[in-house]
């Protein structure tokens, strides 16, 4: 094959399809990253001398792992501490917060609902943070907290989606796709997106969460799967072994060499590297799905139990992944839309268990990255899709059987570490109630370009060309937030 | 000269700036081809339709030319001099310096932009925008023409088109290549036509016609099979966004499959492009529609949905209409339009509020976000549509408005008042987001209703206890004129109705008589239910609605009763529809500020932008009139230029999503207008007339094979230098594979159906709904048919670039990854499948399998090289299953056919060899 990945290196010149596609598509960044598409694609290596596809001039960061909790976790019982509406609980909500606004499920006057947690102040940085989460409470000092995130989404499909692809509606790519299509992967054998859910459920939004829009797919997110084989199609059949596979991937690589010699195509030699790509994946992908091989105090500190869906797997199987050279993780945990209509979705005892379900592992992937070096290279970016109200949720005009809260959209709690954020900080501050930001006050798109300046990405330039406009991720809005930068 | 320019700057403004006078013969620079680029590439994005930086814009002639925030124009005709726009090119101050804080534009760019303001700055209309002519057709010198006429020297070229290819081609120095072999011709034809690759009989069959019309013969034959509907069906289902479901959150099912049939039946019947786009856009206008006009609607009932709890309806509707509008721009008329939402067009001349007015078109459908997907078709049962029949001839004899009011409400169930239009909510609410719940002594406001006279109340509502709730409705307040006094309980519901006392579907729909009130109203309704405790609903409301008032005569007859029978039977199946809201119900279409709902801005009007120069066109049957009309320039060329990605890979302007400055230019405009007026005048939009033409051509019959040296000057083929060697769709991917293996079920149209697919893809939040594998014959369906899930499509369609149909896509960019290769080695369906076709050939050896088993699927002998790498791992695998039992076992029992041969080994053998075929290139490229 050697002889072939020569040929190969040799027809690069030739490889014309994408490179007329990209030309023909604009120039500027897309066109830079997409000429190199080839070689993410696995082509061969000697391709990819470096698979960054833009130069890292400012960014610190190399990967993401973007931790979502998806139905929007409650600031006010975790991080955003507001005694003044202890106080309150229970009283009518002051008519002028919510005049002209629009919840999901409140209607008329609900009553305010103070803390259902307990607060103190955590390390050097002295952080608030409730009793919830007692794990990440030492680790105070590696994050810098954004508390007055807002967005103009009160559900949670749309939030997710304006979230991960910078659009309410359906359509666009996601972050991890921008990225990938940017950044290409450090792993040709492993894509360079990847994503992982807990919680029994796919996020409210869905694949486009991860999809890739208008960018071709295969920036699309790989979504490795918890039960079954970890990747779609990724294991043999049953009775074939890999050395079989190996045999048919030869057999199918000699006929296209064939072909290849006829038509010449350049489309075939692609193919033929895709296949051997296919092949190294098959005991790449699951080499590093599998935490069974990690040392027993690293299980101690995630809490994993090997074989079992759970978000404490997926952090640890977000660390290797990264240490492979995936470029972007994405985690979803669902459960966290604490509506008080069941006890499991109360904000005091259902918050708690999600938080018992995450908060070590979370803390975990932290002291991980760091005792190998890599927190300073990787970005952990923590939130939902948005907040959470300081009024008791009132469904359909009458009291809920547990403590609870509607969708928020004014003022949320979202937390960086690692990657070049300012450790120990916390930007942004909510009025005295945790209704309104009143300043640092943080749009999802600012998140956005904030998370790919931390990658060495300039959301303002990086554009990709469609329907005769240059997309980007952040629309046409965005500001890195320059303050929470090491 | 001045005058002359200051007489035509009047007469310009006098034609509202859209008056295009001709370009003198003796210009040098052209508009269109040269500066509008160098504008599009260098200025535009600080002086176009979202930024007008000092005031100065370039995409309108009459911005570009006016006076500038300094008080002076830019750009003055015939003096470049005197033009800030070409002295500031050269400008050594970098505050001055043009473009702004960015690299000088080359001399040569320089040069053109100098040259067409000398030239007196003309303007030009860019190409997709100028009415359709017919080019004449590049023959070449007189003698060759007549040579050719009298037969004595016949080129290469076989019809028209082929002029125009090799025109193109000589102006680059290239030259065709030779015709394909009979075999890659009929699988390329049969792939491109049908989407199936011919079946070994049909190779045999064709290559032993000798007659001089043997290829017409097949394309005659593929042009007439039932499956030539479902391939151009395929890609009409991108376009239209069809999907099984509504897209966001529990992204829940939707029965709108009758829509797919009536596209597959539509390419079936050969209907004239531009009457199948007047039925998808407004059918519900035609005269007298039928129940196909009317499911052709489903086009724009694509749109998602957005059901989950608590989401603004009005929100999601607004989205579905902007998607309309954006569809209708990308589809038909190959127009990026999405961006005139927020802003004018940032590089063609479409203004801002002409998005809304062209919006104004869809905004008035009846549908609202509903998650019952409002209003549909009732396709009635067989047995409903006696009372259908009963019920109108009640009716003859009422006025003609009555008998249409009733008639719609027998058939679609509306004008239905929704849940979501109550305001005022006491001791009640909208539950899960579709229904009014109320309590006792609860009350909701249902403001400026239209009533218009209408008499006759229809309320959809389920009482939830055992005793009856009274409704009271009150005109404007709850201390207003009582109207009607209503006992809401179980013996509302159909007296008819077996077994006795059940609801139907849940609900109870009931007449109530009220009196005769005009216009607009607002009516409290008010519920007492004393038994049911202060928590309990009482009574939930699905929807209500007003009819006209039928004489007490018929009021009295069985007439309400049967109307009651009918409009609660389940139909058949329904299939969502536009249906244009009564004009009593007419919305008001406002410009949003910077493109935001919630920012609305000045009402506007009906109207296509300006620069196409219709006007008066009124509806959107006048509007699907006009997009398939003649005087459109855009929707023949978008639609060839289509067809022709389709046959040959990419289209002649590349960028099908956009023909206008921004998208790729015409790699050979005189080609693309040939082909659109051809389609358009001598085929009358007639896609199997236009497709023969193009497949009976010298070009499209070439052969794959090319040399180097052509390869290297046109390596993408641009310039149609050989056959179109592309990769195959997921659809024929699988499709192939199911007709090889003998799996594949002719079966037409129909719901859609599930094959198999791991377990675990469908995993959406709240959402009940099961990956159920269909039973016998449906898990072998083509692959049109798979149940399209937005949040999760079948991953062979998601492996191969397919797209999830959240929106429309215009072209699936093809891509070539390692999970293709997994999907087609490990994937179970091409697993089973290679176990099915190995079985047909139980007797062969080896070496005979290989060869026969490639001439059955490509019509081709195999080369000896193929088939000794072929036979190299055969062997191998032969040896090894021998010595492994139990591995063969195992893999044979993945297939439903399991009965274990006398020589498992050999079956294992040829079942991998049979997938090794379908992974190969001859199998996922065409020929």
């Amino acid at each position: 094959m050697n002889k072939l990945f020569q040929e190969a290196i040799e027809k690069e010149a030739l490889l014309a399809t994408r490179r007329h596609f990209l030309s023909s598509l604009g120039t500027g960044i897309g066109a830079l990253a997409m000429g190199s598409f080839v070689g993410s694609c696995g082509t061969q290596s000697a391709n990819n001398p470096s698979s960054l596809k833009i130069p890292p001039h400012f960014g610190k960061a190399k990967s993401v792992i973007f931790l979502h909790m998806a139905g929007a976790p409650s600031q006010l019982e975790l991080f955003d501490y507001k005694p003044v509406l202890a106080k309150f609980d229970g009283k009518e909500c002051p008519k002028e917060l919510i005049e002209g606004k629009k919840f999901a499920f409140i209607r008329g006057i609900p009553n305010l609902l103070g803390p259902k947690a307990t607060f103190a102040q955590r390390g050097q940085a002295g952080h608030w943070i409730s009793d919830h989460m007692p794990h990440l409470a030492t680790q105070a000092d590696k994050i810098t907290f954004l508390k007055g995130m807002y967005t103009d989404q009160f559900n949670h499909a749309p939030a997710q989606l304006l979230m991960h692809t910078g659009s309410a509606r359906l359509g666009r790519p996601s972050m991890g796709s921008w990225v990938s299509y940017g950044l290409g992967s450090e792993n040709e054998n492993l894509p360079s997106f990847m994503v992982l859910a807990s919680g029994g459920k796919n996020p409210d939004a869905g694949k486009s969460a991860w999809g890739s829009g208008f960018l071709p797919s295969i920036y699309q997110g790989v979504q490795c799967r918890s039960a079954g084989e970890p990747v779609l199609f990724i294991q043999n059949p049953a009775g074939v072994s890999s050395d079989i596979r190996k045999a048919s991937i030869d057999a199918i690589n000699a006929v296209n060499q064939e072909t290849y010699h006829e038509f010449g195509d350049p489309e075939t030699i692609a193919r033929m590297g895709q296949y051997e790509m296919a092949y190294k994946m098959q005991s790449s992908v699951p080499e590093v799905m599998d935490i069974s091989q990690e040392p027993a105090y690293i299980h101690e500190l995630y809490g994993t139990k090997p074989g079992e869906e759970a978000f404490a797997n997926n952090c640890l199987l977000a660390r290797k992944m990264v240490e492979q050279g995936v470029r972007f993780v994405q985690l979803f945990d669902w459960g966290w839309d604490s509506h008080g209509t069941s006890k499991s979705g109360s904000v005091d005892w259902g918050l708690h268990q999600k938080c018992l379900e995450t908060d070590r592992a979370i803390s975990a992937l932290l002291i991980d990255l760091e005792q190998r070096g890599l927190l300073e290279e990787t970005l952990i970016v923590w939130g939902g899709e948005f907040g959470r109200t300081p009024m008791q949720e009132n469904r359909e005009g009458k009291a809920q059987d547990f403590f609870g809260r509607d969708h928020h959209t004014d003022a949320f709690t979202m937390w960086l570490a690692g990657g070049g954020t300012k450790p120990g900080f916390s930007f942004g501050e909510t009025d005295e109630l945790g209704y309104s930001t009143v300043n640092g006050k943080t749009s999802i798109y600012d998140l956005q370009a904030t998370i790919l300046h931390c990658l060495g990405i300039e959301h303002e330039s990086f554009t990709f060309p469609f329907q005769g406009r240059n997309f980007r991720l952040t629309d046409v809005f965005g500001k890195v937030i320059n303050p929470i930068l090491a | 000269m001045k005058q002359v320019w200051l007489f035509l700057g009047i007469l310009a403004a006098g034609f509202g700036g859209y008056y295009f006078y001709d370009r003198p013969a003796e210009l040098t620079v052209d508009y269109s081809t040269q500066v509008k680029p160098i504008l599009n590439k260098n200025c535009i994005s600080c002086h176009g339709g979202v930024k007008k930086q000092g005031g100065f814009s370039l995409l309108f002639q009459e911005e570009a030319l006016g006076k500038t925030k300094s008080g002076h124009p830019a750009i003055v005709p015939f003096h470049p001099e005197k033009s800030s726009f070409i002295q500031r090119l050269h400008s050594q101050n970098p505050e001055e310096k043009m473009p702004y804080q960015r690299p000088a534009l080359s001399p040569e760019e320089v040069k053109i932009l100098t040259t067409w303001v000398k030239e007196g700055a003309h303007w030009g209309e860019h190409w997709a925008y100028q009415p359709l002519q017919n080019p004449s057709v590049p023959k070449g010198s007189w003698w060759k023409q007549v040579l050719s006429f009298v037969g004595i020297q016949s080129g290469w070229e076989q019809n028209d088109l082929d002029y125009f290819v090799r025109d193109a081609q000589k102006t680059q120095g290239l030259s065709p290549a030779d015709k394909a072999s009979k075999a890659e011709l009929l699988r390329r034809l049969s792939l491109d036509l049908i989407g199936l690759s011919p079946s070994a009989q049909e190779f045999a069959d064709f290559d032993k016609d000798d007659s001089k019309d043997a290829y017409e013969k097949q394309v005659d034959r593929l042009l007439k099979s039932p499956q030539f509907g479902e391939k151009w069906a395929s890609m009409w289902m991108d376009l239209a966004r069809y999907s099984d479901t509504k897209g966001y959150e529990k992204d829940d099912g939707r029965t709108i499959w009758k829509y797919r049939d009536y596209v597959i039946a539509a390419f079936n019947q050969d209907k004239a492009y531009n009457q199948f786009i007047k039925e998808q856009l407004a059918g519900d206008l035609l005269p007298n529609p039928s129940e196909s006009d009317y499911v052709a609607t489903a086009f724009h009932r694509n749109t998602t949905n957005n059901d989950e709890g608590g989401t603004e309806d009005e929100e999601f509707r607004t989205a579905a209409i902007l998607d309309r509008v954006n569809t209708t721009w990308e589809t038909l008329q190959g127009t990026s339009f999405g961006c005139v939402q927020c802003h004018s067009h940032p590089y063609d001349p479409i203004r801002h509020e002409e998005y809304y007015k062209f919006m104004a078109f869809f905004n008035n459908t009846r549908d609202e976000d509903i998650p019952d997907d409002s209003p549909y078709y009732r396709h009635f049962k067989e047995k409903d549509l006696g009372k259908l029949d009963s019920l109108k001839t009640f009716l003859r004899g009422q006025p003609a408005q009555v008998q249409k009011e009733w008639n719609l409400m027998f058939r679609f169930v509306e004008p239905k008042i929704h849940p979501h239009w109550a305001d005022q909510f006491d001791n009640g609410a909208l539950a899960d987001n579709k229904y009014l719940a109320v309590r006792n002594s609860g009350s909701v406001r249902f403001k400026a209703v239209p009533m218009n006279g209408k008499a006759e109340l229809l309320i959809a509502c389920k009482n939830r206890g055992p005793a009856p709730t009274y409704l009271t409705i009150r005109q404007g307040t709850k201390t207003g004129p009582v109207l009607a006094r209503i006992k809401l309980d179980t013996t509302l519901q159909d007296k008819y109705a077996k077994p006795k006392g059940q609801w139907v579907n849940g609900w109870a729909y009931a007449f109530f008589p009220m009196p005769s009130l005009p216009g607009k109203q607002d009516l409290v309704w008010q519920f007492q239910n004393a038994k049911t405790k202060p928590d309990e609903t009482t009574v939930t409301i699905g929807f209500w609605a007003m009819l006209p008032r039928v004489p007490e005569n018929l009021r009295a007859s069985e007439f309400h009763t049967l109307a009651q029978r009918l409009i609660s039977s389940a139909p058949e199946v329904t299939t969502p529809v536009l249906l244009e809201n009564p004009s009593e119900f007419t919305r008001p279409t406002r410009v949003f500020t910077r493109g935001s709902w919630l920012n609305p801005g000045p009402q506007v009007a009906r109207d296509v932008p300006a620069i196409f120069k219709a006007s008066g066109i009124k509806d959107r049957l006048a509007l699907a009139n006009w997009i398939g009309g003649k005087d459109n320039p855009l929707t023949a060329r978008v639609a060839v230029n289509r067809f022709w990605e389709q046959l040959f890979g990419t289209g002649i302007a590349e960028t099908l999503e956009d023909v206008g400055s921004q998208g790729l230019a015409p790699v050979n405009q005189g080609l693309l207008d040939h082909l659109a007026y051809q389609f358009q005048y001598t085929f009358n939009y007639k896609p199997k007339a236009f497709l023969k033409y193009v497949v009976m051509s010298a070009t499209y019959q070439q052969s794959a094979l090319v040399s180097d040296k052509i390869r290297e000057k046109d390596p993408n083929n641009r310039y149609m230098t050989r056959g179109p060697r592309v990769r195959l769709s997921p659809e024929a991917i699988r499709d192939q594979v199911l007709q090889w293996a003998g799996l594949l079920s002719p079966k037409l149209g129909g719901p859609s159906v599930m094959p198999e697919q791991p377990d675990g893809i469908w995993n959406a939040p709240y959402s009940g709904m099961q990956w159920k594998k269909s039973d016998g014959e449906d898990q072998w369906r083509r692959s049109l048919y798979t149940y399209w899930r937005r949040s999760s499509p079948y991953p062979t369609m998601v492996s191969f670039d397919a797209g999830t149909r959240d929106v429309c896509l215009s072209r699936r960019i093809r891509t070539n990854t390692p999970m293709q290769a997994l999907n087609i080695m490990n994937d179970p369906v091409f697993i089973e499948a290679a176990q099915f076709f190995a079985r047909k050939y139980p007797e062969l050896d080896g070496k005979t399998y290989i060869e026969k088993a490639y001439q059955d699927m490509f019509g081709l002998p195999i080369s000896a090289k193929k088939t000794g790498a072929l036979l190299q791992f055969y062997d191998k695998m032969e040896a090894y299953y021998a010595g492994h039992p139990k591995e063969t076992l195992a893999f044979l029992r993945l297939c439903p056919d399991n009965t274990v041969p006398a020589k498992p080994s050999r079956l294992v053998a040829k079942t991998l060899l049979a997938n090794t075929l379908f992974n190969i290139d001859e199998s996922i490229n065409k020929p």
